[in-house]
């Protein structure tokens, strides 16, 4: 065996690629195509009077313009609503283009099909709208109060409610010796990856196929989408999901109204369509999260051990609900995070506004969670005068109760049982390296030059993983080069590099001769997706497994070629050898093997004729085998697998300003066995970076008409390179799966996790008032010194 | 969007009221009104060409008077739209006899929506009081030394379904005087259009 590239800082092997400029996204496709433009609502709630499309029917390079009225079938009814639930009892969904009615700044209205989108913008402003406009329901307070309704037949603007409790909360927290209540909120933030949405579609009316080229998180899912809204046979559609510039949750979504328009044209125009998503439309069409209200009922006992909780939660989901109820689902049962307390009982209220829809936003609803848990710890531990981390430590799950079932049901409908970790190790990590033990000594020696410094500890539990499946097929070819398709996609996680590790280690072949294809359709039709840190288990876990039985196969093969027994073979750089010997044959020679021939093309094949190889006296092909070095398999685990970890990060705060500056970070991470510690470290630093922006920087100003006002670059901040901590100081701990081969647990969405509670505990800890809102700014942190005198007078 | 602000007017509160409901004045007065036409009784339909810098265009909308109280106030509900974005605003003006001049104020509560909505909103205000004063400083000057020759002299064009219609002058046509009952609606409709085509304009034009 070479050496072992499992748990190896292997370099991205994509990333030359990638920095240098040659990667391929969808923008890059069909150069020539025809490129689509799309009107949208100006308005956030209006009843659609008219739509006069007159103007545009002769502008010279416009090929189509459609509104509702030109869609027929399948397409002129709503979306699909993605993820039903029985509690989701009032689900809505939008049409491809409004009918009637519009329900946020930037619902598509009209599609536009033109030479260029120069030409397909200056027909969409010919196109007059009339509008008579309805009051527009902005926020959580006035979703609630719902003096006005987003949608005429939903009651209160509540889309769901829903319910789970383990244990008797309420009696818990009335017999506990001490309570607490609390009210957090935690505002709207959207991904915002460099590349918007984008699809392209080409008819092809010799075969009858079409071919679309998605920026998505799922070319299986817009596939089936596109299939059935199109009227067509599956075996019709291939979608193909070239380099992908970030998706974090918000290209989970599908199919967008594009995403069907585009094919659409396509086919009725017989020509390639083109739609790339520009800045603004992918603030105000896209889709958004984070926005919730919560209201805790906490009782504990003298130690901090937390007896009973109780959380009310109100989740702000925008205008739709196609992704059903997967955030505050989250939310409610990841809030527990690495924490048994004695009784649990969570509702929440998942409600319609005239804003843009939300969906996933890496973190999924954990952020929220993990603001209000870790708040609450950290209220729990001011009340008694008790070390935070103290209080934290007597409310761990311990080591020897794994498997912990928190007896809900989580996301994914399967049990809420956390299947390994090991808190308490955690803990000593994250305060060795950020010096917890000592940081009153930094507080006193910064006070005495007139600073003013807080630190601030989070943990937290992530279900990573979920079902249902993935699979993988392994090819080796004649060559001997090892060609893996997967069907989830990528958008820069690195697995091109990450699953041939995982390859090179099992078939035994070189890592250079692995080549990974990801999100075509083509190369593998069944799959899921990119989405809750699920891609290195899901897929790793049955790229391992194929390549297993690739690997059963060829040493079959070449224990016959050899004439040898399988046990004594083994596989090293892509050689098959009798150990101890040399006797072998190249992975290569195997492929031409095991597939009989019966016309030879080159040297190689010569040896696979049938006059060559085989027992003349059986089948060339035995009736329980096929031709071909190739194995293929699937992976479905049980339920989805628990990584966790905890953040520690000291800030001063300026005394004058309320300027906020990140001093030190640190993260403690457990994700099981690790593939590639580069690419979890490297998942951490973007995790981290996108904390930053939704603790300090991000959130979607959205004005009480519901214009979103900060819709460009200029407005909403985001972290630079200059806004992220210079160095981020990581420590894992390896606490294997038991529910995969391969040991692992997600890791793509943890870095951003426990941003918002880690520095609201460290800017509390600084200032000395409760933080009680995130994000917070410069500006909100000053007025609040003002609303807390105590401090200011303390300090002077 | 919240915006307010007050211009004084160097005339008697009168003589101000008057020319700001004439719609002759406030062609020629509103920064970048091409055209106004009568729509029915206090009630117009213009054109107003409008932009901040590099960003230009013309927007079609709408402008009805409420609520006249003679040489004190009324309220005009304007309507507005182009390719980057609509308006819709209620616009208070009020009209304060200050001695030799007029202190007109306004407070109009706008939504405004389209791209104008989210990316330039911020500047809005401040492009809004800029034109705003450019309008007021015109009607002084109209005051002062009369209309542009060429639209005192010009009788509104006729609209197909005759309404008057007015077109603005040349630019730099000569002043000559003129007065008159509906030179006064005229300037008055003309705060609310400098606010409409400020805050619709300043968005105009294409967008990229």
């Amino acid at each position: 065996m070479t050496t072992k590239m499992m748990g190896a800082k292997v370099q991205r092997v994509e990333d030359d690629r990638l920095v240098r400029g040659t990667g391929r996204y969808v923008d890059d496709v069909a150069p020539d195509a025809l490129h689509a433009a799309v009107l949208r609502s100006p308005h956030a709630h209006a009843r659609i009077v008219s739509i006069d499309v007159d103007a545009v029917l002769d502008v010279e390079g416009v090929h189509a313009v459609w509104t509702h009225e030109d869609l027929e079938g399948a397409m002129a009814e709503p979306l699909p609503l993605l993820i039903p639930h029985p509690t989701l009892t009032h689900g809505r969904t939008q049409y491809a283009l409004a009918k009637d009615e519009v329900n946020h700044v930037g619902e598509a209205i009209a599609f536009v099909v033109a030479d260029d989108r120069y030409v397909a913008e200056d027909a969409l402003a010919r196109i007059v709208v009339e509008y008579e406009l309805l009051p527009a329901v902005v926020g959580i307070e006035a979703a609630r109060t719902a003096t006005h309704l987003v949608h005429d037949d939903v009651p209160g603007n509540v889309a769901a409610r829903m319910e789970q409790s383990n244990g008797d909360a309420a009696a818990a927290i009335a017999a506990a010796p001490h309570t607490l209540s609390l009210d957090l909120k935690i505002e709207r933030s959207a991904c915002m990856p460099m590349e918007g949405r984008g699809t392209v579609a080409r008819w092809d009316p010799d075969q009858n196929r079409l071919q679309v080229w998605t920026s998505t998180q799922t070319s299986t899912g817009v596939r089936a989408a596109v299939a059935a809204k199109l009227g067509l046979d599956l075996g019709q559609v291939d979608v193909i999901t070239p380099d992908v510039g970030g998706g974090f949750g918000v290209k989970i979504v599908h199919p967008w109204p594009e995403e069907l328009l585009v094919p659409l044209a396509a086919q009725r125009l017989g020509r390639a369509v083109k739609f790339t998503e520009d800045r603004r439309e992918h603030f105000i069409s896209s889709a958004h999260e984070r926005a919730q209200m919560h209201h805790v009922e906490v009782g504990f006992d003298d130690e901090g051990r937390v007896l009973g909780l109780d959380v009310r939660f109100w989740h702000d989901h925008g205008a739709y609900t196609p992704y059903g109820l997967i955030v505050p689902i989250i939310t409610s049962t990841q809030l527990l995070g690495p924490y048994k307390p004695g009784a649990y009982h969570v509702q929440f209220d998942s409600l319609y506004t005239n804003t843009v829809i939300v969906t996933p936003y890496r973190g999924a609803g954990r952020p929220q969670g993990c603001f209000v848990m870790e708040r609450t710890m950290d209220a729990i531990a001011a009340e008694l005068g008790k070390d935070r981390a103290d209080v934290r430590a007597v409310n761990f799950i311990q080591p020897d109760e794994f498997p912990y079932d928190q007896g809900l049901i989580f996301q994914d409908g399967r049990e809420l049982k956390y299947d390994s970790g090991d808190y308490p190790a955690m803990l000593a990590k994250i305060k060795e390296l950020v010096d917890w033990d000592h940081f009153e000594d930094f507080r006193a020696a910064k006070a005495a030059e007139g600073k003013r410094v807080g630190l601030g500890l989070a943990c937290y539990v992530e279900g990573t993983g979920v079902g249902p499946y993935e699979g993988a097929h392994v090819h080796i070819e004649t060559s001997g080069k090892v060609k893996v398709a997967t069907g989830l996609t990528s958008q820069g996680q690195g697995h091109q590099t990450a699953f041939a590790q995982i390859v090179a280690d099992e078939l035994g072949v070189r890592f250079e001769d692995v080549e990974i294809t990801t999100g075509d359709t083509r190369r593998m039709p069944y799959a899921v997706g990119t989405f809750a840190s699920r891609a290195a288990v899901m897929s790793g876990s049955a790229i391992h497994l194929a390549a297993k039985r690739t690997k059963e196969k060829a040493l079959r093969i070449a224990a016959d070629a050899l004439e040898a027994d399988v046990d004594d073979l083994e596989i090293v750089d892509g050689v098959v050898s009798v150990k101890g010997t040399d006797s072998s044959i190249p992975l290569g020679t195997v492929a031409v093997l095991s597939n009989p021939l019966r016309y030879a093309f080159d040297e190689a094949s010569k040896a696979a004729t049938q006059f060559n190889v085989g027992d003349p006296t059986k089948p060339p092909v035995a009736e329980d085998d096929e031709p071909g070095l190739e194995g293929k398999d699937f992976y479905s685990p049980p339920r989805s697998t628990f990584a966790s970890g905890m953040h520690a990060v000291i800030v001063e705060t300026d005394v004058e300003t309320a300027e906020i500056r990140i001093l030190k970070y640190a993260v403690v991470h457990d994700c099981g066995h690790l593939i590639n510690p580069m690419i979890v470290e490297g998942q951490i630093h973007g995790g981290v970076a996108q904390g930053v922006g939704g603790a300090l920087y991000e959130r979607m100003a959205y004005d009480e008409s519901g214009q979103l006002l900060n819709a460009s670059f200029m407005d909403f901040l985001m972290p630079y390179v200059t806004e992220v901590p210079a160095s981020i100081e990581i420590d894992h701990l390896e606490t294997p799966s038991p529910l995969n081969p391969l040991g692992i647990k997600g890791a793509g969405e943890a870095g951003v996790i426990p941003g918002s509670a880690a520095f609201a505990a460290a800017i509390e800890d600084a200032e000395r008032l409760p933080i009680t809102a995130m994000p917070i700014s410069p500006s909100e942190l000053f007025a609040l010194r003002a609303t807390h005198a105590p401090h200011a007078q303390e300090s002077k | 969007m919240k915006i307010s602000g007050q211009n004084a007017i160097a005339a008697p509160v009168d003589k101000v009221w008057e020319a700001i409901l004439d719609p002759r004045v406030l062609v020629a007065t509103i920064p970048g009104c091409e055209q106004l036409e009568a729509t029915g009784e206090n009630a117009y339909a213009m054109t107003v060409s409008a932009g901040v810098a590099a960003i230009k265009g013309t927007y079609s909308g709408s402008c009805l008077l409420q609520d006249l109280r003679h040489g004190e106030g009324l309220t005009m509900k304007l309507k507005g739209a182009g390719a980057p974005g609509t308006i819709d605003a209620t616009v208070l003006v009020s009209f304060k006899d200050d001695g030799a001049q007029t202190v007109l104020s306004y407070d109009a509560d706008a939504v405004v929506g389209g791209m104008i909505g989210g990316v330039g909103q911020r500047m809005l205000t401040s492009v809004s009081r800029r034109m705003a004063a450019e309008f007021f400083g015109n009607v002084e000057k109209v005051i002062a030394g009369g209309l542009p020759a060429a639209v005192a002299a010009a009788e509104p064009a006729v609209s197909a379904e005759g309404a008057p219609v007015y077109a603005a002058a040349p630019k730099a046509a000569a002043p000559s005087a003129a007065g008159g009952e509906s030179f006064l609606l005229g300037v008055a409709v003309g705060g609310g259009l400098v606010l409409a085509g400020v805050i619709v304009g300043g968005l105009l034009g294409r967008r990229r």
